[in-house]
């Protein structure tokens, strides 16, 4: 990463338009997303009608401040990964609005398209699956840059692609000369940096990671963390950081969003959705998480059953047949009528729940009354 | 003493030792060495692994990918395609007998009805054209000589045992009808089906959601507690060892680094290779500072360091640790046994080093 500088990746580049914005100031907004929806259908019967929807991502707004780390956690199934490539125009969004940067994504088309996808990327899950095992890394990464190429940087000559592509291999840590290897030759976390670099090589504002270390080994996660987040201050990134592993994400996140059957039932910052969760789901989630300390034997919110299909979702609030709060509330039938909206609490923390205020102290009672509480053992 | 290693004692690994002494040491594993014979040379994937396991005990084995445990629970089992691979000398010592004498007639005895094994990916371990009845009840009609009736209403109860509700409905679908966490819960009572005295866990949560992983834990926890069966729990999470077991053994490059009690190991590492990944694991309070992380890669198989195997990976390396690689000994004071030469005399001088940075890991986990 030494020695290159933040102008020498970015020639032949429009200068990022905000970026002297993001220095002090108001936090600004680079995505608002506005009840989205992405439907599947399900076709059925001898005349393969449509017989009815998956409901994939059913209703979610959320606003990314530019520069912000979002977190979107929830189990597998809830949405997210749907949610951030529908926002990415990978998938057709059935109803609602992104907008990046003020601007409609979903009204746009052809060529303006096409622009706006230079400033945003994705970067996979799984390094193995996601680079083509019959292209040398130049092509890997060059491929994006050749779709891209046009009078103003020059990215169709090949000698053009190949030193950015160079470039980039060295901004991951890996060595500018293994632009002719292919992705066999490299082991996963080095296949994880490459796809990185191919994300990165377009100048992109926001990135969507998708699962970037849930396939990697525990000594090879941090460090493809660590460069994510060295990445990020070099060159001004905004994340969506989509993973079920809610050690990384707070680790790594500002702000996160819990999903859950298509939709946000929480939002809040890191701190304060660990500290106080506000939403009876977002309670069990993170009494879910094992602790690698043995003195710590959690008592445990462990979930009844499993999360139902988002084809034929709960009525009322979807979380409701699992709900433990409601369970200790004597089953308020508002929970199995209306779909609780996400509201605003306060302090930035939005959940919706019925009986937000309530969460906490109940979650506490909760704890204590469980049959399985294991008493902190003594070392 | 839980953990008994053989180790220090000049004869372990003689096959004219015979089996352990103690009566209540179910699992003896010495020197084993597991090879597979590949078109590129050969790689070592199990490399002296010696270990035992106790009546009832719960072990977890921990290590990255490649490191050898996997290989090691399918030694056990002799579930290895032979060739390429080789187990190429050790003894599994299991409840009196050396496994690896048996003929397949009696291995197939043993298999399935006094060690079981749950594997990683329920998606995959069970058969798709079989309702899960008929799977269950298959090992019971093999192992427990009972007949076709009997082993069906045996498979219900085993379901009903591993909290699936509806078993009578349940135990009449295919695999394809169920979810993870359910298909995971009929390996386990597959698993269980047979009252093993070993249950070997192989990732058993890793393919789960984490809300799904607290229930198969909580599950295996008390079945295990239940059961009185031995438990060996092979996973790369130290989260999950630190919930599920008393004792933990750490491998790197087919062999292991550390063993000791869950508490000593998880607070108070000896192995530079157990300290950095306890440093590495991402936790809230770390948030805005760089993680630590263990340098490199793990060595490639068939260029293996000819001294310590995580010397090249290692902060604290001396030229000692090039050259000549340690043995796993006892440490000082401690149940733990390490294999480095930072417990020995000869790295006495750099210990202090490594404590100041353990230390810090025992803060960190505390969080």
């Amino acid at each position: 990463m030494k020695g290159m500088t933040q102008a020498t990746m970015s020639d032949n580049q429009p200068a990022p338009a905000a970026s002297a914005v993001a220095q002090g100031g108001a936090p600004q907004i680079l995505l608002e997303v506005r009840d989205l929806k992405t439907y599947y259908p399900i076709y059925g019967g001898l005349l393969r009608r449509r017989v009815g929807s998956v409901y994939a991502v059913d209703g979610v707004s959320l606003t990314i401040n530019r520069g912000q780390t979002f977190g979107l956690v929830g189990e597998s199934g809830c949405g997210k990964t749907t949610l951030g490539r529908t926002i990415l125009r990978l998938e057709k969004a059935t109803a609602g609005s992104v907008a990046m940067d003020g601007q409609d994504l979903l009204a746009m088309g052809g060529k303006e398209l096409k622009r706006m996808r230079r400033r945003m990327q994705l970067i996979f899950q799984d390094p193995y699956a996601s680079l083509n095992p019959r292209m040398p890394v130049s092509d890997v990464i060059g491929e994006g840059l050749l779709a891209q190429a046009d009078a103003q940087n020059g990215w169709a000559k090949r000698e053009v692609r190949d030193r950015r592509v160079a470039d980039f291999l060295e901004a991951v840590g890996l060595r500018r000369d293994y632009t002719r290897r292919y992705p066999h030759e490299f082991s996963g976390g080095q296949r994880q940096r490459i796809g990185i670099a191919r994300a990165l090589s377009l100048n992109p504002e926001f990135v969507v990671c998708d699962e970037p270390v849930s396939a990697l080994d525990v000594s090879i996660q941090s460090q493809i963390l660590n460069l994510l987040s060295e990445l990020r201050n070099e060159f001004n990134l905004t994340y969506l950081f989509i993973a079920h592993n809610l050690s990384v994400v707070q680790y790594f996140c500002e702000r996160i969003g819990v999903m859950y059957l298509g939709k946000l039932v929480e939002v809040a910052d890191t701190d304060d959705l660990y500290e106080h969760p506000r939403h009876p789901y977002s309670v069990a989630l993170l009494s879910a998480i094992p602790v690698p300390d043995p003195r710590v034997r959690k008592k445990r919110l462990v979930l009844k059953g499993e999360v139902p299909s988002p084809a034929n979702p709960p009525s009322g609030c979807r979380f409701h047949p699992r709900c433990w709060l409601r369970e200790r509330l004597g089953n308020p039938e508002v929970c199995s009528t209306e779909d609780p909206a996400l509201r605003d609490l306060g302090g930035g923390q939005m959940s919706a729940c019925h009986f937000a205020e309530q969460v906490s102290v109940e979650a506490a009672q909760e704890a204590a009354s469980r049959q399985s509480a294991i008493d902190t053992v003594a070392v | 003493m839980k953990q008994k290693m053989v180790v220090d004692d000049p004869v372990a690994g003689d096959s004219r030792l015979g089996p352990p002494s103690d009566p209540e040491t179910l699992l003896e594993i010495r020197d084993l060495h597991t090879y597979f014979h590949v078109m590129d040379g050969t790689v070592k994937a199990v490399d002296g692994v010696t270990f035992s396991l106790k009546r009832g005990e719960t072990l977890g084995l921990v290590g990255e990918s490649g490191c050898g445990k996997s290989v090691t629970a399918l030694t056990i089992m002799q579930l290895l395609d032979m060739p390429p691979g080789e187990i190429a000398s050790g003894q599994i010592w299991f409840d009196g007998r050396d496994l690896l004498q048996l003929d397949s007639d009696d291995m197939r005895q043993v298999r399935g009805a006094d060690i079981a094994m749950i594997f990683q990916e329920p998606m995959t371990s069970l058969n798709p054209v079989f309702t899960i009845g008929d799977q269950i009840s298959e090992a019971i009609v093999l192992h427990q000589h009972v007949g076709k009736k009997e082993a069906w209403v045996r498979s219900i109860d085993a379901l009903r045992s591993v909290g699936i509700p509806a078993p009578e409905r349940r135990v009449k679908q295919y695999p394809h009808e169920m979810s993870g966490g359910i298909r995971q819960r009929v390996m386990i009572a597959m698993a269980l089906s047979c009252n093993p005295k070993l249950l070997l866990a192989d990732e058993p949560t890793t393919a789960l959601d984490v809300t799904i992983q607290a229930q198969i834990l909580e599950l295996i926890k008390e079945l295990q507690a239940r059961t009185g069966a031995a438990l060996l729990l092979i996973t790369h999470d130290l989260a999950v060892v630190a919930e599920t077991v008393q004792n933990v053994a750490v491998m790197y490059a087919g062999r292991i680094v550390e063993t000791g009690t869950v508490e000593e190991v998880l607070l108070g590492p000896t192995h530079p290779y157990t300290q950095g990944l306890l440093n590495s694991i991402p936790a809230l309070h770390k948030r805005g500072q760089e993680l630590d992380v263990i340098k490199g890669v793990v060595p490639n198989p068939f260029r293996m360091p000819p001294g310590c195997k995580f010397e090249p990976r290692c902060p604290y390396s001396c030229d000692l640790c090039r050259t000549s690689e340690p043995e796993l000994v006892a440490v000082p004071g401690r149940k733990s046994h390490s294999r480095c030469f930072l417990q020995t005399h000869e790295g006495a001088a750099r210990r202090g080093d490594f404590e100041r940075a353990a230390g810090s890991t025992v803060r960190g986990v505390m969080g």
